[in-house]
């Protein structure tokens, strides 16, 4: 009995774990800065974000995916709000693949995720500048766009580990 | 055609308003809640700002707890990578200690004629108090370039206070919470920092350039051959945005390029903080006598108020002096006077002296003309028996009894 009761509070813990990474992600801006790569950077909330809300995951909730959007805004220093728009854009973009889609291909969401991220950091750029007068330097965004989309295959096959691991 | 277009709409549509069971919003809400959310934080009603204040303590708070175990990480990284370079470091450090040393007897002696002239100008004294801070979230953003610290308003910690490390510049407060700060770096692309760069003492702003460098900017075209690799570059204190006289760091030349440029090194590697110091500048008043003191409270604020006052001062002390001269010349002058007046009696007394003498004289004259007159007289007067004198009264009847009568006619 108490075995079972511990089994189901580690499985609820499992299926919550894709969003307490996305929180943590955001609280510890994982993105490996400190090996001080010159304009190595990537955005690993994007490629959470893109994955689970393309595969429609049960727990990922949109709110709280605006809510870590909020808490990142917060830690990074940016306008409140700016992030929260960036990750429900991408659930509006999955949401809108997966309504299209018939028969997936993982190619076809890489490239989606590239033409994806690639807007959404146009229009976060584009607001930063234009409306907050932010000095920014638009090779970081280039760079940390091409590193986000060669970081997604690997976080993809981590990811469908998980994913297996929850269906077994 | 209509169809696909057809189609196009309902995915779209579908996708902003379509909510399945498991989400408790729309993506269309959420789109116009953010957008909301940007809008409303641009304003700064009071109710957002302590909203925004009380979402940031926790949340830089979770932040440190949720980065302890990367910081972990990243201080073993950084702690093996030393152990390497331990022992040069070492003996490179301590040579440079030896000669800090010497140099902070004589920074201490201009410190304290720095703040004995600016007593002197401004009559209150700075007194600043450096606190340490403990850096809770750092995470070297690739775009933003900023550090919390835990101490806030709570600590005296205000917008524009100048955070230290050790006593280099490294940046300055541009949002306060309660009990914790966000800091600026100077080497975030946002940062503009008025410098001067010595020994050639000109002024420029440093602009951060999101590398562990600052780029110099608004200098003459004909002053960038002055510099060299030694010049040192310390905040200018124009603006008041920083204080004056805070090193940043050293100049670098770069000819790589074809328009040559100016960079610089700062002194402090932002990426290695753990600590840094925020200065907290209080104003105390010179003490003065309670009159004067409860006069000046209202002008202290100001300080052209203050420069006038004391120039009203330094007037009323000139009229002071003109008047205690004219008084002084005016007795000077009452004094010459009668000097004069003294000197005027005198020589008319010195006259009549000289008059005296000259009437003694003469009286003397006339005494030993008339002795010898009654002696020799009768050899001189003209008489029957003596064809030879003169006629008594002449000059030559005079000179002859004068010479005893040893002048006469013939």
């Amino acid at each position: 009995m108490v075995s079972l009761k511990s089994k189901s509070h580690f499985l609820r813990f499992y299926s919550w774990l894709p969003i307490i990474i996305l929180f943590i992600s955001v609280m510890n801006e994982f993105d490996l800065n400190y090996l001080r790569l010159n304009y190595f950077s990537f955005n690993f909330p994007f490629i959470l974000i893109f994955f689970f809300t393309l595969k429609d995951f049960k727990n990922f909730d949109y709110f709280l995916v605006f809510l870590a959007g909020l808490v990142n805004d917060t830690v990074v220093g940016l306008p409140l709000g700016i992030s929260s728009l960036s990750y429900v854009l991408i659930c509006i973009s999955t949401s809108y693949f997966r309504n299209i889609t018939i028969r997936p291909n993982p190619i076809k969401d890489w490239f989606f995720f590239l033409f994806v991220i690639s807007l959404i950091n146009s229009i976060n750029y584009s607001i930063l500048t234009l409306f907050f007068s932010f000095n920014l330097i638009l090779m970081n965004y280039l760079v940390n766009t091409f590193f986000t989309f060669i970081f997604y295959l690997i976080f993809v096959s981590l990811f469908k580990y998980y994913l297996r691991g929850l269906n077994d | 055609m209509a169809t696909s277009r057809d189609d196009f709409i309902i995915a779209i549509r579908s996708a902003f308003l379509k909510k399945s069971t498991q989400q408790k919003f729309s993506l269309l809400t959420l789109v116009f809640a953010s957008i909301f959310i940007i809008v409303l934080s641009n304003f700064d009603f009071k109710v957002i700002r302590y909203l925004k204040i009380g979402i940031n303590e926790v949340v830089y708070r979770s932040s440190f707890l949720v980065s302890i175990p990367e910081n972990a990480l990243k201080n073993t990284f950084i702690e093996v990578s030393d152990y390497t370079t331990f022992y040069g470091d070492y003996k490179k450090k301590s040579d440079e200690l030896n000669k800090l040393r010497s140099k902070n007897i004589s920074s201490e002696i201009i410190k304290f004629e720095n703040k004995e002239l600016k007593e002197l100008i401004n009559d209150y004294v700075s007194s600043s108090n450096k606190i340490l801070a403990k850096i809770i979230v750092d995470h070297e953003s690739p775009f933003l370039k900023s550090i919390i610290i835990n101490k806030g308003s709570k600590d005296n910690i205000k917008i524009g206070t100048n955070i230290y490390d050790q006593s280099y510049l490294v940046g300055r407060v541009i949002e306060v919470n309660f009990k914790t700060s966000r800091v600026l770096l100077l080497s975030d692309l946002n940062s503009n920092v008025p410098v001067t760069i010595a020994p050639q003492n000109t002024q420029a702003i440093i602009t951060g350039t999101g590398e562990n460098y600052g780029i110099i900017k608004y200098i003459k075209d004909g002053l960038f051959d002055k510099f060299t690799d030694e010049s040192i570059v310390y905040t200018s204190g124009t603006g008041a945005i920083f204080k004056s006289g805070i090193p940043i760091g050293k100049v670098i030349i770069d000819n790589s390029q074809l328009n040559k440029n100016l960079y610089v090194d700062f002194y402090s590697d932002f990426s290695q903080l753990k600590y840094v110091f925020a200065e907290v500048i209080t104003q105390f008043e010179i003490e003065k006598p309670a009159n004067e003191s409860l006069a000046k409270d209202s002008k202290q604020n100001n300080p052209m108020k203050v420069k006038l006052k004391i120039l009203e001062d330094e007037k009323k002390i000139i009229e002071d002096t003109n008047l205690k001269f004219k008084e002084e010349n005016d007795s000077l002058k009452i004094k010459l006077n009668d000097l004069n007046q003294q000197i005027s009696n005198f020589k008319n007394i010195i006259s009549n002296q000289k008059d005296k003498i000259s009437q003694f004289k003469t009286d003397k004259q006339e005494i030993e003309f008339l002795r010898l007159n009654l002696e020799h007289g009768h050899k001189c007067r003209k008489s029957f028996f003596n064809n030879r004198g003169f006629v008594v009264g002449t000059s030559e009847y005079k000179e002859c009894v004068l010479s005893k009568g040893g002048k006469t006619n013939g």
